[in-house]
């Protein structure tokens, strides 16, 4: 068995990338997929927190790279599925503890006990960015539609072009009522702008704050219309050609957002 | 093992900032230097600096604001100023540009600079000594230099928090969040006290015991408030507009971004307001911080 090894990533902070993980993982899960999240935000995880497993951490992701423990041991099972499992990040320790090279041998070895290994990327294109990545084969790109975040998906786009990793897009928190009012981004718009191909547009929706707090991700809860948006974003990761939720109007920012990007590449 | 023991064995230590030694030459009276930080990224540290910034400008105040976000920088963007940006801090750093020549005037106030930072240059090839020295001389020309640090607590943020002496902890009422800016406090020199801003709170939504309130956030973090900002969408046509809500004088958040620069310039209007407490979510953060939420 070797997973398909996946980092959600995005440049900006706060635009979904935990979420994101958490939520596709559940989803993944609830298809019968054998599925291990793991959060290499060294010193500030947080997807244990949005997985409600905070408190029964005991290794962390550096205790396995440094052999102070077993890989199975490290690996938290989900209170409500066999087949989803959590590697938490250290807290204490920083994210130079860990090297490429490492990381991409621990993502291996995760890989030969599952079928989608997600990995949750910090913010920023530092350290603990390049880690990420180097454990993955391919990648989720998360952004919202607002200019900071596409911008700096934009520059994350292309460290990923320049590894030859491929990557599809999730636009996360898209307001309708916005875009057909002209002030917002479709997720059109967006991924023009970026040139990529667009594996799922997520509403915003402020239950995903309860849920955070709460640690019970939305997708696993049938009543939430974000449980059935992550399911057919798990069945297009799995080649199901499911169409796109249309959340979106024509969007008329797209030319006065291409010129600002013509700018942007010149400086 | 409790969250609030962060006692980073392997964290280098933060050599608090230089303070002027008091000399006997008649001194410049060297500006505040002030970074803008969270931890956690995507919780309104961009747009809280752009907006600090524009209403000290307001006030009459002479203010700089340094982006440190190399590589991903969005202050410019923020303030509509990315098609001005011909220098950035780096040029500044490394001698191929004066500083005089690398600060861009706000288009609307000419109390208000910015020092863009790189976007094709990586955090790590910025020094922290020369990055210290930069924040110095800045300080000499500007009532107010605010920094804009990135997200996480890699170089970027050691680069951000060098130069300061003071900081503003940005917090969004998740406990995400909050754990992340507890983390960061714990970095910080011990001899700095940190003052929080509450961001994107929905009142309708704490009553509810659907969201912390600034009650909760600040049982675990414990700093003095400076402000909170409520939540509204007009903040993202804004940042896409490039127009700081604290210009803008209809604006709830505008309002309390000027309230905010109001008291952190020593002229208060009135007190941080804050919202009505609540008890479920607290438990959770509560047993998250070890105890520290349930006194």
């Amino acid at each position: 068995m070797s997973a398909r090894r996946i980092v959600i990533t995005s440049g900006k902070g706060g635009v979904g990338k935990t979420t994101t993980t958490a939520n596709l993982g559940a989803a993944l899960a609830l298809r019968g997929q054998k599925v291990v999240l793991v959060d290499t935000d060294i010193g500030l995880r947080n997807l244990d927190l949005v997985m409600g497993v905070e408190k029964r951490i005991v290794f962390d992701l550096v205790e396995v790279v440094e052999g102070r423990c077993q890989l199975r041991q490290a690996l938290i099972r989900d209170k409500r599925f066999d087949s989803l499992r959590i590697l938490a990040a250290a807290q204490t320790r920083e994210k130079t503890a860990v090297s490429e090279e490492q990381m991409d041998k621990l993502i291996g070895d995760i890989a030969n006990t599952a079928d989608y290994v997600l990995i949750d990327c910090p913010a920023g294109i530092e350290h603990g960015f390049r880690n990420a990545v180097a454990g993955a084969r391919e990648a989720i790109v998360v952004t919202t539609p607002e200019v900071s975040a596409i911008r700096d998906a934009d520059r994350v786009v292309a460290k990923l072009r320049e590894r030859d990793l491929p990557f599809q897009l999730i636009v996360n928190r898209i307001r309708p009522e916005m875009i057909k009012s002209g002030e917002m981004m479709s997720a059109d718009d967006v991924a023009e702008i970026l040139g990529a191909d667009v594996i799922g547009v997520i509403p915003d929706d402020e239950s995903v704050i309860d849920s955070t707090n709460r640690g019970e991700p939305l997708a696993l809860d049938a009543t939430q219309r974000l449980a059935s948006i992550y399911a057919k974003i798990a069945r297009r990761l799995e080649g199901d050609p499911v169409p796109l939720t249309d959340l979106e109007a024509p969007g008329f920012l797209t030319r006065m957002f291409s010129m600002w990007k013509q700018g942007a590449a010149l400086s | 093992m409790s969250e609030l023991e962060v006692s980073v064995p392997n964290f280098e230590p933060i050599e608090p900032a230089v303070v002027p030694p008091a000399i006997p030459v008649p001194a410049v009276k060297l500006g505040r230097a002030i970074v803008i930080t969270s931890g956690k990224g995507g919780v309104g540290k961009t747009t809280t600096t752009a907006n600090l910034g524009a209403a000290l400008a307001a006030m009459g105040k002479r203010v700089v604001l340094i982006d440190a976000d190399v590589g991903l920088r969005n202050l410019d963007i923020v303030l509509g100023l990315e098609n001005r940006v011909r220098f950035h801090l780096l040029d500044v750093i490394e001698g191929k540009a004066e500083l005089d020549d690398a600060l861009i005037r706000d288009k609307r106030n000419e109390n208000l600079h910015l020092l863009a930072a790189a976007q094709a240059r990586e955090k790590e090839d910025v020094d922290g000594a020369e990055m210290k020295g930069l924040v110095e001389r800045l300080r000499e020309k500007f009532e107010y230099v605010l920094i804009d640090s990135p997200a996480g607590i890699e170089t970027g943020f050691r680069n951000a928090i060098v130069g300061a002496q003071h900081a503003i902890i940005v917090c969004t009422p998740e406990v995400s969040a909050v754990r992340d800016a507890d983390r960061v406090v714990g970095l910080l020199p011990s001899d700095w006290s940190p003052e929080l801003i509450v961001n994107r709170l929905r009142p309708a939504l704490v009553r509810k015991g659907k969201m912390l309130s600034v009650e909760d956030v600040n049982a675990i973090l414990r700093l003095p408030l400076l402000g909170v900002i409520p939540d509204e969408p007009g903040v993202i046509v804004a940042t896409n507009r490039g127009e700081p809500l604290a210009l803008d004088a209809s604006s709830p958040i505008g309002a309390a971004y000027r309230s905010i620069a109001a008291r952190l310039a020593g002229e208060p209007d009135e007190a941080p307001t804050a919202t009505p407490r609540t008890g479920g979510l607290l438990s959770k953060l509560g047993a998250l911080f070890g105890g520290a939420g349930n006194s």
